[in-house]
C-alpha cells in the first residue's frame, strides 16, 4: 500500500466516523542531519520474536458485545515500560492523568498483537524499539530504561523526536513516531482523553442541530477579520 | 395491519427481485404497492438495524479503538456485514496492471445500511454529456424525464438540503426537502474563504431526516444529532431500505424475502423470455430454481453484470448482442486534501456532531469555463467537506514529547479541514469487467475479472482539484498536510469510491446498449435491470438518488405492463 493510498483510506474513515485519524508520520529525511547527543548508538535488533498464531475478529463480529479475540504479546516488564513511556510522552497535568496511568500499555499490547498488516508492522517496530531502548540505555548508562534517572530518560527521548535523524537513528525515531501515534490514539479515545480535549458530543440532541454557540460565533468573526475575509 | 407474507413454495411470484439495496428495495416497495407478488432474493444474511446496530458505544469499547482493519474496512462498528473489499470464498480477479476494489456487503439492505448519504440531483448536462463535449454517450432520456421521480424519491426517502441555484444543479420542487442543519465553524470558514475566491458553497443534500417521518408500519424519527451514521441508524433517521421500503413492502403481504440466496444465473423459458433464476443457499449449499413472470436484477452494478455474463447459451452471456455487457465500467474519481488551520487552533468548544457527515459542500462551478475550452479536463467534480473536533491527525502534531504534546493535541483538535474530491470518469475501452475463465467462487459460480485505467481526463481533473484545494488552504493561512504527489499517485484506485456504474448501459437501441431507458433488456422482454449497471454515464454526483429515481420509474413501467397483460 502506497502512502497516498493509506492517506486516502484514512480520510474516508475519518470522514465516516468520529475523527479517529489514521497515522501519517510527519515528514522525515533520514541520514541528512541532526546527530544524536551521544557517541554510541545501539544497533537496531536483527529480529523480534515471531507472532503467535492468531485470528482477527472476522467480517461479521457481534457489534453489541465487542471482544478482542487474539492473544497478547507483551510480558509484565514490557507492559510496565510502555506505561512508563506513556506517562512521559503524555504526562499527567492539571487537565488529565498520564497515559500510562490510564493503562495505555494495555492498548498498545492489544494493537501490536492484532493479526492485521498495519498492526503487524507496528508490532515489529514497537518490539524492536523496546529492545533498542534498553540496549541504548545500557550502553549509555549501564542499566535498562526503567532503571535510569528521569534526566537520563529525558535525554534519550529528546534524541528520538528530531526531524532529520542520522541514518543510525532513523529506525529508533520511526519507533517513537509509531509509539507516539498509538499513545495519542489510545489516550484521546478514552473518556478522560476526550474530556482533556474539551470534546463535547456523543449525546443525543433532539430537534434542530443547535450549531455553534455565541462564543464560537464571536471567535469566528474575529477569525475572519484576522484573515481579511468578508463576514457574510 | 401487517399481512403475512405469501409462501413462495406454494405460490408463484409475479416478480423475482435479485438484491435488496437501493434499487431492489425501491422495486419491492413500488411493485407490492401496485399489487404484484414479489420474491426478493438477497445473497447476504438477514439483518435488522434495530437489533444489531451498536449506535451509542464509544470507540474505546471496540477492538483497536474501532480502527479500520481488513475485516472491517470502515471500522469495527461500521454496519457492513460479511464483506468489505473482500468476501471470504467469493474472490474477484484483475487483469495485469489493474488495481480495482470491489466493495460488497452480504446483508439484507445491502450498501444502504452504511452508505454516504450525499444525494445531489443530476442536471441536464449530466444526461447529455456527449452533446456537450463529444465524449462517451448521451442517455436516451434527459433531466426532464427524471425530474418528477427525483421529486418523489426525495420525499419518499427523506432528504434535507437547501437551494443551490447554479448551472446544472437543478433545485428540488417546493416541499421536497427538509431543512438542512446549520454549518459548523470549520465549514463556515471554508465557505467564507471559498466564496471570496468565487467558489460556491451550498447546503448539501443528505438522506438524513431533520423532521419526523410518520408511517403506520415504518415510522422514522428525525436525526438526534449524535452517533456516526456508518454504523446504521436504529431510529431510522438515515435512509436504509431495512428501516423503510422493506418493512413497508412486507406489510402488504405481497413480499417474500429469502436471505442467504446467492443467485447464480437467469434461466430461460424461451430465447426472449426469462423463466426465473437459480440460486444457491449460502448456508447449506442447496440449489434452488424459482420462477416468476418477470425478473428484476438489482444485485449491484457488477454483480448484476456477472449474473448476465454467467447466463444465456453463449460465452457472451445473456442480453448481450450489443457486446456492451461488462464494458463502460466507471467509478468516481477521488482524492483527499487536508490542512492544519492555525486560525482554528484552540477555538471555543461546542457540539459539532450534527447530522453526522458534511453539512455543506462545493458543487462543480466551472461549466462555463469548461464549455469555452479553458480547462484541460472535460467533466466536473465536487468537494465534500470535513472538519470537526476530535483526535487530530498525527501529521498536524509536532514531533515532541511531554507536556508540549498534550498542549499540541488540545490546540490541533478541531483545527484541521479536509476537502474530498469526487469527480466524473468518462468510460474508456480499458475499463471493464468480464468472467475470469479460470476462477470460480465457493459455490462454483465463475467470478469477475476487472480491468481498469484512468485516462488523462481524470488525471487532469484531479490535478485541478489539488491546485484548487491548496489555493483555498493557502488563503486561510493553513499548513497543507498532503505530500506533494502527481495526480496518478493522488487519485484513488478504481472502485475505491464505491460508485461503480455503467456495465449494462441503457441507450436508444439494441445495437449500442443492453437495456432501454426503463432498464428492460432489449432481448428479453421480462428481464429488467434496475441498479447502477444501466447508467449511460457517471456524472460527478453521487449515484444513489438517481438509482432510486430510475428504479421507481422502471418499477411503475413494469407494473403498467403487468396491467396491460404483457406477461399473461
Amino acid at each position: 500500500m502506497t502512502p497516498s493510498r493509506r492517506e486516502t483510506l484514512q480520510w474516508v474513515m475519518a470522514a465516516a466516523a468520529l475523527p479517529l485519524a489514521r497515522w501519517t508520520p510527519p515528514a522525515m529525511a533520514a541520514g541528512t542531519d541532526t546527530p544524536p547527543p551521544f557517541d554510541v548508538v545501539a544497533d537496531w535488533p536483527d529480529a523480534v520474536p515471531p507472532p503467535l498464531p492468531a485470528r482477527g475478529y472476522g467480517r461479521d463480529p457481534d457489534l453489541m458485545a465487542p471482544k478482542v479475540p487474539w492473544p497478547l504479546t507483551l510480558n509484565k516488564a514490557q507492559r510496565a515500560t510502555v506505561d512508563l513511556l506513556g506517562d512521559l510522552i503524555l504526562p499527567a497535568d492539571e487537565q488529565s492523568p498520564g497515559a500510562g496511568t490510564l493503562g495505555v500499555g494495555a492498548f498498545v499490547d492489544e494493537w501490536i498483537s492484532a493479526p492485521y498488516p498495519i498492526q503487524r508492522q507496528d508490532r515489529a517496530q514497537v518490539l524492536g524499539g523496546l529492545m533498542w531502548l534498553d540496549a541504548q540505555s545500557r550502553a549509555l548508562h549501564g542499566a535498562a530504561f526503567d532503571a535510569i534517572t528521569p534526566a537520563q530518560r529525558a535525554g534519550l527521548l529528546d534524541a528520538l523526536v528530531v526531524t532529520t535523524p542520522v541514518t543510525s537513528m532513523a529506525k529508533p525515531v520511526a519507533f517513537m513516531d509509531t509509539l507516539r501515534y498509538l499513545f495519542v490514539l489510545g489516550f484521546y479515545s478514552l473518556p478522560e482523553g476526550k474530556a482533556d480535549m474539551g470534546f463535547i458530543g456523543d449525546q443525543p440532541t433532539p430537534g434542530d442541530y443547535p450549531g455553534p454557540t455565541p462564543e464560537a460565533l464571536a471567535h469566528f468573526t474575529d477569525m475572519l477579520d484576522g484573515l481579511g475575509l468578508p463576514v457574510s | 395491519m401487517t399481512a403475512a407474507a405469501f409462501d413462495p413454495a406454494e405460490t408463484t411470484a409475479d416478480v423475482i427481485i435479485v438484491g435488496s439495496g437501493a434499487a431492489g428495495g425501491m422495486a419491492a416497495y413500488s411493485l407490492t404497492k401496485a399489487g404484484l407478488r414479489c420474491l426478493m432474493l438477497e445473497a447476504g444474511r438477514d439483518y435488522d438495524p434495530k437489533a444489531e446496530v451498536n449506535m451509542m458505544a464509544p470507540e474505546s469499547d471496540a477492538p483497536l479503538r474501532g480502527a479500520a482493519t481488513p475485516d472491517k474496512p470502515f471500522g469495527y462498528f461500521d454496519a457492513t456485514v460479511g464483506g468489505g473489499w473482500e468476501v471470504d470464498g467469493e474472490p474477484y480477479t484483475m487483469r495485469e496492471g489493474t488495481d480495482f476494489r470491489w466493495y460488497r456487503a452480504r446483508m439484507l439492505g445491502g450498501r444502504t445500511n452504511h452508505w454516504g448519504r450525499h444525494v445531489p440531483r443530476w442536471g441536464p448536462y449530466d444526461f447529455k454529456a456527449r452533446s456537450r463535449d463529444g465524449l462517451g454517450v448521451d442517455w436516451p432520456i434527459g433531466y426532464d424525464d427524471v425530474a418528477p421521480f427525483y421529486d418523489r424519491v426525495e420525499r419518499m426517502i427523506g432528504v434535507n438540503g437547501g437551494r443551490i441555484e447554479l448551472e446544472n444543479h437543478p433545485d428540488s420542487s417546493p416541499g421536497c426537502l427538509m431543512p438542512p442543519p446549520k454549518p459548523r465553524i470549520p465549514e463556515m470558514l471554508l465557505e467564507a474563504t471559498c466564496e471570496s475566491m468565487g467558489i460556491p458553497v451550498r447546503a448539501a443534500h443528505t438522506a438524513v431526516l431533520t423532521r419526523d417521518m410518520p408511517d403506520d408500519v415504518a415510522p422514522r424519527s428525525a436525526c438526534f444529532n449524535a452517533t456516526p451514521c456508518g454504523r446504521g441508524c436504529t431510529i431510522g433517521a438515515m435512509f436504509q431500505t431495512t428501516t423503510s421500503f422493506l418493512p413497508m413492502a412486507k406489510a402488504t403481504g405481497k413480499l417474500a424475502i429469502v436471505t442467504d440466496a446467492m443467485v447464480s444465473k437467469v434461466v430461460m423459458a424461451s430465447a426472449d423470455r426469462a423463466a426465473g433464476v437459480d440460486y444457491v443457499d449460502r448456508k447449506t449449499g442447496a440449489r434452488h430454481r424459482v420462477r416468476a413472470r418477470a425478473v428484476i436484477l438489482a444485485a449491484g452494478t457488477c454483480e448484476t453484470t456477472r449474473l448476465l455474463l454467467n447466463s444465456g447459451d453463449t460465452p457472451a452471456g445473456l442480453a448481450n448482442s450489443s457486446g456492451q455487457l461488462g464494458r463502460n465500467l466507471t467509478d468516481s474519481t477521488g482524492a483527499s486534501f487536508r490542512a492544519y488551520v492555525p486560525a482554528l487552533a484552540g477555538r471555543p468548544r461546542y457540539n459539532e456532531d450534527g447530522i453526522g457527515g458534511q453539512h455543506i459542500y462545493i458543487p462543480f462551478w466551472l461549466y462555463q469555463e469548461q464549455q469555452r475550452g479553458e480547462l484541460d479536463f472535460p467533466r466536473g467534480y465536487h468537494f465534500e467537506i470535513g472538519g470537526r473536533f476530535g483526535i487530530p491527525p498525527a501529521a498536524a502534531l509536532p514531533r515532541v514529547w511531554g507536556a508540549g504534546l498534550k498542549k499540541a493535541v488540545r490546540a490541533a483538535s478541531g483545527a484541521t479541514i479536509g476537502m474530498t474530491l469526487r469527480g466524473e470518469m468518462i468510460p474508456n475501452k480499458d475499463s471493464y469487467c468480464e468472467i475470469d475463465p479460470g476462477v470460480k467462487d465457493r459455490f462454483g459460480i465463475p467470478v469477475l475479472r476487472f480491468a481498469f485505467r484512468w485516462s488523462q481526463h481524470e488525471l487532469n481533473q484531479v490535478a485541478h482539484g489539488q491546485r484548487t484545494a491548496h489555493a483555498v488552504f493557502r488563503r486561510m493561512n493553513a499548513t497543507i498536510l498532503d505530500p506533494e504527489l502527481p495526480p496518478e499517485k493522488l487519485i484513488t484506485a478504481g472502485g475505491e469510491i464505491i460508485h461503480e456504474l455503467g456495465t449494462a448501459r441503457m441507450g436508444p437501441d439494441a445495437r449500442s446498449s443492453v437495456v432501454d431507458s426503463y432498464g428492460q433488456t432489449w432481448e428479453v422482454g421480462n428481464l429488467v435491470l434496475m441498479d447502477g449497471a444501466i447508467f449511460a454515464s457517471g456524472a460527478h454526483k453521487n449515484p444513489t438518488l438517481t438509482i432510486l429515481a430510475l428504479a421507481l420509474r422502471a418499477s411503475e413501467r413494469l407494473a403498467a405492463r403487468f396491467k396491460t397483460g404483457a406477461f399473461a
